[in-house]
């Protein structure tokens, strides 16, 4: 095994247009040229998914063989001399390109592609100005799909939509129906309105599939691109505000390299508009901070405004209060005091790479998208072992799970447990942990959590032999009432065994908060509610006590899962106070927010780098160059396992947070395109029937008391006595989630 | 060399055919002048030229011999290389506007002044919905008509544009030819064309006597 590994990557050199490049032997052709700034032309190669070779366009001559070469697919060998211009080859690019025109509708003038598209662009660098080959045109309709909409007119069967609906986004449901000039792309999910057919849009070369929201509203190059950050959930994919007018048209991104997911792609909308200079609202704010004991705030926050909040506590003495990243930080500060790192290792390139990986206390199809798409390249690109343990099945995902281990409602401390005692099996201990892992009563813990040592068995051997783990861990453990000892057992999994562990952060900035705020765990008399509740609230949503800009207005940092420092910019204007002015007012001085960029705390593993020195991009061959990564400090380690507690009950009607649909939080579901009309509590007959309610009901119930009024609605895809929760459309509310995210379903009559 | 050549020129030996006028002799002193005086002033020669005054006032009024174009209510014809607010043109077969939408005004225009919104209409077909042209900052150069593709904005001869506000001519239906005008719209004749009245308006030049 080592040796093919060490054989792949063996060095080579090759000569392409008679410069001579360094590669490795795994690199293809055109991947070695491009990083050596050589121009190969292509109209179906995308990098970030394995070689379609359907265009042909990328054909280059090697000397010494036979005929043309595909240089998507074929790999380098060492001292191979190529070419990859001649008459020859133009002639043959441009036939393809004189094929690709047969009966393509001359409709540049209104197509939404024009301007970007690579078929307007080819065209006309291979000089394709008459059409020398004709085929009776027939009749195709636009097919409108939902969010996006497919001209099969225009459509030159590139195949990228249907690899990134397969390879990256996983939903797939588009296929290819074959039939030479009659072939098309078919739904055959036309049902299932799919945000994520967004990303198979988003590469599309020609204007054959687009979103239907931004058909024909601009031509692209009059739009503004504002590289930004997505600020809805913590994978902080980089992508551009496309901005006309102070309005945002529509997101675009790297498709090249990275993808979106359809939240971060159609929910863009979500800026304050209209909020003024109103200096009384702002006076009120001052005395409201002059009286506060307590600042809550929603973990949806860029770095320097957490920054600014912690430097508010130290001289004010606050208790900060963030409930969304509390669990996670003292799960990060358990998980470190064993692992003796202050992050995980793993993130979402190394999670594509794995060969097996374990999803453990997460709904992560709708909890992290992102997330999910990495494990779908892993399971589509490598045959990754997807193992997923949660007490609900997930259809979604069923198709990349290769073993769905179910748990009990309440038992993570025992899953955990067990785990840790599979994997850690033949592993060398130290004896504490040894001592702790041969002290557990596997049967009591299997029985108690219902994981069969069967299950777990067929888990060490569907692994065997292969190398490049990784576990994912969510946030139903950092909420758990055993958090702190569940932390300690991932922490020994990542030290110990051959697995990567990726904590998975519950909201878009709660890495980067748990590294910045020395947070409280509760909240005082008098409550500031910076995007979350409170006695005064300053909220960007635009109904507070004070208006605050959304991350979409502002500028910024924040800490993604692959801990790294991203920036954010301005794609909308505001008008209105800002943190900063508070904070200004409050006696700390800064002209502006990103002044404190080079503050954040290099204890943390935070760089001294001033905001416009962060990059933003990637470059040839496909390596991020954007902001910094975090430097993972080493952490005094204390291996002190507690003995396991008694797992409690959960029976009868039970209910699971979870901001399913493509939501992700409160500021999704006030864009247009992903606003829910009605939120509903979702679960299966056998819930309905636990909970005596009926389909369509309306019901009243509590959760950390805050009241739900839902009307239930029956779900097929769900089974058993769980019910989905969400709770997206309680705007500030939406924050307070520092539960376990089960609980008993509370009915109110 | 210098006086030879003054001779030989042909035209300086031809007969010139000046004629020496008969003014008669001036009063030199008081009593003759003043008789000149008293003659001038009653024997008529004022009437007469009265008289000639009157017969072309008369003709003016009552023979069309008037010159005079009443602005504003009579325009003289213009170019049509001159440009002035634009028009937006319609089909004439369908009546629908000729606008595609596809921003090409938009982007040449370098003075800025154009803004459009397009939209997906019902029929498929990418509707403007707004579309202005600020004439605050127009600089009538042309380039938004020579560029568009389908004939649909051309330069009009409405050069009047003093308004109490600039918005007065600024939206596209304000451009648009009436509906019911479709019948008179005048296709642009193109770049370098010459006016309506250009044969009319020749006149001989000395060079052709």
């Amino acid at each position: 095994m080592m040796d093919i590994r060490e054989n792949r990557s063996q060095k080579i050199s090759v000569t392409i247009d008679g410069k001579v490049c360094e590669a490795t032997t795994d690199d293809t052709i055109l991947r070695i040229a491009r990083k050596n700034g050589i121009y190969i032309p292509t109209m179906c190669y995308l990098s970030k998914v394995e070689p379609i070779a359907s265009c042909r366009m990328c054909v280059v001559e090697v000397e010494g063989v036979e005929g043309a070469i595909l240089s998507c697919q074929a790999r380098a060998t060492d001292g191979a001399v190529i070419t990859t211009k001649s008459n020859h080859l133009h002639k043959q690019r441009q036939n393809i390109m004189k094929l690709y025109n047969v009966n393509h509708p001359l409709e540049c003038g209104v197509c939404d592609k024009s301007g970007e598209c690579d078929l307007q662009n080819k065209t006309l660098e291979f000089g394709v100005n008459a059409q020398s080959f004709t085929a009776k045109d027939m009749l195709r309709p636009v097919e409108n799909w939902g969010f996006v909409s497919y001209d099969p007119a225009l459509c030159i069967m590139c195949e990228k939509c249907v690899r990134v609906a397969n390879e990256i986004t996983g939903n797939e449901a588009l296929q290819i129906s074959t039939g030479g000039y009659k072939s098309t792309i078919v739904n055959v999910k036309k049902d299932f309105n799919d945000a994520s057919l967004g990303e198979s849009a988003a590469v599309c070369p020609v204007g054959a599939l687009v979103s239907t929201d931004f058909k024909y509203r601009s031509n692209s190059w009059e739009l503004d691109k504002i590289p930004a950050t997505c600020a809805h959930c913590s994978s902080g994919c980089s992508l551009y505000y496309e901005v006309k007018n102070d309005k945002i048209y529509r997101v675009t991104n790297d498709f090249e390299f990275r993808s979106l997911c359809g939240a971060g792609r159609f929910g863009f909308d979500f800026a304050n508009e209209n909020a003024s200079k109103d200096s009384e609202a702002f006076t009120n704010a001052i005395s409201a901070f002059k009286e506060a004991d307590t600042i809550r705030f929603s973990a949806i926050i860029s770095n320097e405004e957490a920054l600014i909040l912690q430097k508010l506590k130290e001289k004010y003495d606050y208790r900060l209060v963030c409930d969304e990243a509390y669990g996670y930080q003292q799960f990060l500060k358990a998980f470190g005091s064993v692992s003796g790192e202050s992050l995980y290792s793993a993130n979402l390139e190394s999670l594509s790479n794995s060969k097996g990986i374990i999803v453990l206390g997460s709904r992560i199809n709708d909890d992290n998208p992102m997330v999910k798409y990495h494990i779908n390249m892993a399971s589509k690109r490598n045959r990754a072992r997807v193992v997923y343990m949660h007490p609900i099945e997930d259809s979604n995902i069923s198709n990349i799970v290769t073993q769905f281990i179910k748990y009990e409602v309440g038992s993570e401390e025992g899953a955990t447990a067990l785990l840790a005692n599979t994997l850690l099996q033949d592993k060398e201990l130290p004896s504490s942990l040894r001592d702790f892992l041969n002290d557990l009563d596997i049967g009591n813990i299997s029985a108690e959590s219902n994981i069969g040592e069967e299950e777990l068995a067929a888990l060490v051997q569907s692994l065997d032999k292969k190398t490049g783990f990784t576990l994912v861990v969510g946030s139903d453990l950092y909420d758990h009432p055993r958090a702190v000892q569940i932390a300690k057992l991932i922490g020994a999994i990542e030290k110990y065994s051959d697995f990567d562990v990726l904590l998975v952060p519950p909201a878009t900035n709660a890495l980067g908060v748990s590294l910045i705020c020395a947070l409280d765990d509760n909240a005082g008399d008098y409550t500031i509610g910076y995007n979350a509740v409170g006695d005064f609230e300053l909220s960007c949503l635009g109904d507070g006590d004070l208006d605050m800009p959304a991350l979409n207005q502002q500028e910024g940092t924040f800490t993604t899962i692959d801990k790294r420092v991203v920036p954010t910019n301005v794609a909308l204007s505001y008008n209105g106070y800002v943190l900063n002015d508070i904070a200004n007012a409050l006696g700390l001085e800064a002209v502006y927010t990103i002044d404190y960029t080079s503050m954040l705390p290099s204890k943390a593993g935070f760089k001294a780098m001033t905001f416009d020195e962060l990059p933003f991009g990637f470059d040839v061959s496909g390596v991020e160059h954007r902001g910094y990564l975090l430097g993972s400090k080493p952490v005094k380690t204390v291996e002190a396992f507690e003995e396991l507690e008694e797992i409690p009950t959960y029976d009868g009607a039970i209910i699971y947070r979870c901001n399913e649909a493509g939501q992700c939080n409160m500021l999704t579901n006030r864009t247009e395109a992903l606003k829910q009309n009605e939120v509903c509590l979702k679960g299966s007959a056998q819930f309905a029937t636990v909970a005596k309610i009926t389909d369509g009901d309306e019901i009243e119930y509590m959760v950390d008391g805050i009241r739900y009024k839902r009307r239930f609605k029956l779900d097929s895809s769900l089974k058993g006595t769980i019910a989905l929760h969400p709770n997206y459309d309680m705007e500030l509310s939406s924050t307070l989630v520092s539960s376990y995210r089960f609980s008993h379903l509370a009915l109110e009559q | 060399m210098h006086e030879e050549i003054i001779h030989t020129d042909s035209t300086s030996k031809e007969k010139q055919n000046y004629v020496m006028l008969e003014l008669g002799s001036t009063p030199a002193y008081g009593w003759p002048a003043f008789k000149q005086v008293v003659k001038r002033t009653v024997n008529g020669e004022l009437f007469v030229g009265l008289w000639i005054t009157l017969k072309e006032m008369g003709k003016t009024l009552f023979k069309g011999g008037k010159h005079t174009t009443m602005y504003p209510f009579e325009k003289m014809p213009i170019s049509p290389r001159y440009r002035a607010i634009h028009n937006m043109l319609r089909l004439l077969e369908s009546g629908h506007y000729r606008c595609i939408g596809c921003g090409l005004c938009e982007k040449i225009c370098i003075s800025n002044c154009i803004a459009m919104e397009t939209r997906y209409d019902e029929n498929q077909r990418k509707e403007v919905s707004e579309y202005t042209i600020n004439f605050g900052r127009c600089i009538y150069c042309g380039y938004c008509a020579e560029v568009c593709p389908e004939l649909a904005i051309v330069h009009g001869g409405r050069y009047e544009t003093a308004s109490e506000q600039r918005a007065s001519f600024s939206l596209f239906d304000d451009m648009l030819t009436p509906i019911d005008m479709l019948k008179q719209q005048q296709e642009f004749a193109g770049f370098g064309s010459v006016t309506p009245n250009a044969d009319a308006a020749i006149k001989k030049t000395p060079l052709a006597y």
